[in-house]
């Protein structure tokens, strides 16, 4: 089990991923291209660090904590999943606080994007 | 440059690209400190899990030493960075995208 360690976070935010864009009908499926092209380019800086970071050794991962499979040889996948389903997350909370502060619009039809 | 200096750098980045470059002036708005520190809490539970396990570890020389919540403090500095830029770029790209719905 302790290969899922890492995983087991990423799972718990997914999972909280998924109930807030099911509980607050965020639709975050409508705005999968948005979301892509945001998350290109955190992916491109943030894994571009990462590696540089674990090249030089600011900090390392536990092997066994991890499924084993890696990028490039060095970093762990869990942590290329960390820079999409963090950003995810990121957005849906944002998306959920802008529909609380606005209880007004309950069209469900329109294709507002925020 | 320690993870320390990356770090700041990586705010003051995410800071110019938001107001300057991008201009999608995120942190002026307050919709985005009510995201940040709703979020924040959960980083911090995340960066324990991932360090009270030793799941991700860090050098000595590379980290200033203080800590929070079992993570490096530089983690709050990456963590901000990275919500500000994501926030940022997606109300960037949502205005292309759709130009008739103009943010504020």
């Amino acid at each position: 089990m302790a290969q899922f360690h890492y995983l087991m976070v990423l799972a718990f935010i997914g999972t909280c991923a998924v109930f807030v864009n099911l509980g607050f009908k965020l639709r975050i499926r409508s705005k999968l291209k948005l979301f892509l092209m945001t998350d290109a380019v955190i992916l491109l800086i943030y894994l571009a660090w990462d590696f540089w970071a674990v090249t030089k050794g600011s900090w390392y991962f536990d092997r066994e904590q991890t499924v084993g499979l890696y990028l490039f040889s060095r970093l762990p996948i869990e942590e290329v999943l960390f820079f999409i389903i963090v950003p995810l997350m990121v957005v849906l909370t944002y998306l959920a606080l802008i529909k609380l502060s606005r209880p007004s619009s309950k069209d469900e039809k329109s294709n507002d994007l925020r | 440059m320690i993870y320390a200096d990356v770090a700041l750098n990586a705010v003051l980045v995410a800071v110019i690209f938001d107001l300057y470059l991008l201009r999608s002036q995120m942190m002026t708005r307050k919709i985005f400190w009510k995201t940040y520190f709703l979020i924040l809490p959960f980083q911090l539970l995340t960066n324990w899990w991932l360090t009270s396990n030793e799941i991700v570890m860090y050098s000595d020389g590379e980290i200033i030493g203080t800590r929070v919540a079992g993570a490096p403090l530089e983690d709050l500095l990456f963590g901000f960075s990275m919500i500000l830029l994501t926030l940022s770029l997606w109300e960037f790209f949502a205005k292309r995208i759709t130009p008739d719905k103009v943010a504020k």
